[in-house]
């Protein structure tokens, strides 16, 4: 489960870091580091798992902005809430990971404005949000596609794709 | 282990402990040369590799992109129109980006020349990971002289600093990051202030008492003050001064010399040219 999420972290970065130089529309790239963690929080339920999410928000903190933590904040946060939800629920099917997603991008960014800009946030919120709303959309459109590669990727390595109930 | 209270709420646990330990990093910072940075080195070299090839097999083909998404509307009005158009759109769209990356380069070599000290060309491999962040990646690390703290330019004005380097690549904090800060001044009225990058907003002129004389126009440049950046060079001009509200200062908000989305390739300053005298300036920030 670790070198799949390694792989796949690996991936996401590189993609997210080359994109922006082709595309120009910047809110149109999916966040597929968040989309991993959502998968993370929904499938497997443990610790280790817990630090895989530390460790893609560590690992998207080397390549993003200058705030060491930040990324692993709020991934290990999104991993929580999305463990809490698959918890919760009877079905984690596409639909509830889609929307899992897209509340995780806008968390996820919101958290990481509060962070970056303190006592400026609401202003920054404000600008933000636009662009915010659209990423966290696109985001939830291409979750079922990232999700049924990462379950393929656990079956061919015959790791469950579900969690285990407790 | 199983059973008890711990391993129930194992997950919970854990995840509020490495949040917590992730809010330490945020809150204590973290220096060059910190063990807490070693991974962010380790992840920069494994992935500049792959960037810098994917950015080439990029440019090889922007030109047949652009000429796809110039061809649109074409295609709709006539098929055989489209068909010859594309090619001849592809061809003019490798040409226009030679000529481009050509006089971009020439650029680099003038501002080179004029800026005197030793520097380095480096073409721009990557972007953030994190769009809420400014930083870039540069294809040229240790290897050829790069090192934290040094200065990157263009030959529109000043990009940003060097943050984190590997052998082959660095990590560039733009000037539009909200934590990036030079010292800079009004080229006009020689008014000092500091300039910071606004989450999501451009770049704002910090620090600019309510008595200073700045208008929209005037032109922002480095005052070399800050030891990263040789004195004189472009920011931006000021595009708005607001004095409403409370406070001491202005709220002074500046466009950017640079285009930062459209960089391709950047200077980088690996010894600072000898600086003239520095006293003229900053007398009235």
């Amino acid at each position: 489960m670790v070198i799949i999420f390694a792989i796949a972290t690996y991936l996401a970065l590189l993609i997210q870091t080359a994109a922006p130089l082709w595309f120009p529309f910047r809110a149109l790239i999916p966040n597929l580091i968040i989309i991993l963690t959502v998968d993370l929080g929904l499938r497997h339920h443990g610790a280790l798992p817990a630090f895989v999410a530390f460790a893609i928000g560590y690992a998207t903190d080397a390549m993003s902005g200058t705030t060491i933590g930040m990324n692993a904040f709020l991934t290990t946060g999104v991993f929580l809430l999305s463990y809490e939800i698959s918890s919760r629920l009877l079905v984690t099917n596409a639909f509830v990971g889609a929307t899992a997603v897209f509340f995780a991008v806008m968390l996820a960014g919101l958290g990481a404005i509060v962070i970056l800009s303190g006592r400026g946030a609401p202003a920054a919120i404000d600008d933000a949000m636009p662009t915010l709303a659209v990423q966290a959309l696109i985001s939830a459109i291409v979750a079922p596609l990232i999700f049924a590669v990462m379950a393929g990727s656990k079956r061919i390595v015959g790791l469950p794709d579900r969690p285990e109930r407790e | 282990m199983k059973g008890t209270l711990l391993w129930r709420y194992r997950v919970g646990f854990t995840s509020g402990v490495l949040m917590i330990l992730s809010l330490h990093l945020i809150s204590s910072g973290v220096k060059p040369g910190d063990i807490a940075l070693r991974p962010a080195g380790i992840t920069l070299s494994l992935l500049a590799p792959v960037e810098a090839a994917l950015n080439n097999f990029a440019q090889g083909s922007t030109g047949f992109v652009r000429a796809y998404f110039d061809l649109v509307n074409v295609r709709r009005e006539n098929e055989r129109l489209k068909a010859e158009l594309a090619s001849v759109k592809t061809d003019q769209s490798r040409l226009v980006e030679l000529e481009t990356e050509n006089q971009h380069l020439g650029n680099l070599l003038n501002l080179k020349d004029v800026l005197g000290g030793n520097s380095v060309a480096a073409n721009v491999i990557g972007s953030d990971a994190n769009g809420l962040a400014r930083t870039l990646i540069i294809g040229q690390g240790t290897a050829s002289g790069v090192h934290p703290g040094m200065a990157v330019l263009s030959f529109q004005g000043v990009v940003g600093k060097v943050i984190a380097v590997s052998p082959h690549a660095a990590r560039v904090l733009l000037i539009d990051d909200h934590n990036s800060a030079l010292d800079a001044f009004d080229q006009r009225t020689r008014t000092r202030g500091i300039v910071a990058g606004v989450v999501d907003d451009g770049i704002t002129m910090k620090y600019v008492e309510r008595s200073q004389d700045v208008h929209p126009g005037d032109v922002v440049v480095t005052s070399g003050l800050d030891g990263i950046f040789p004195r004189g060079l472009l920011i931006g001009t000021i595009k708005s001064v607001i004095g409403a509200g409370p406070g001491m200062f202005l709220n002074v908000s500046i466009t950017p010399a640079v285009d930062f989305r459209g960089l391709e390739q950047v200077l980088v300053v690996t010894e600072m040219p000898e600086q003239p005298d520095s006293t003229q300036a900053g007398s009235k920030g």
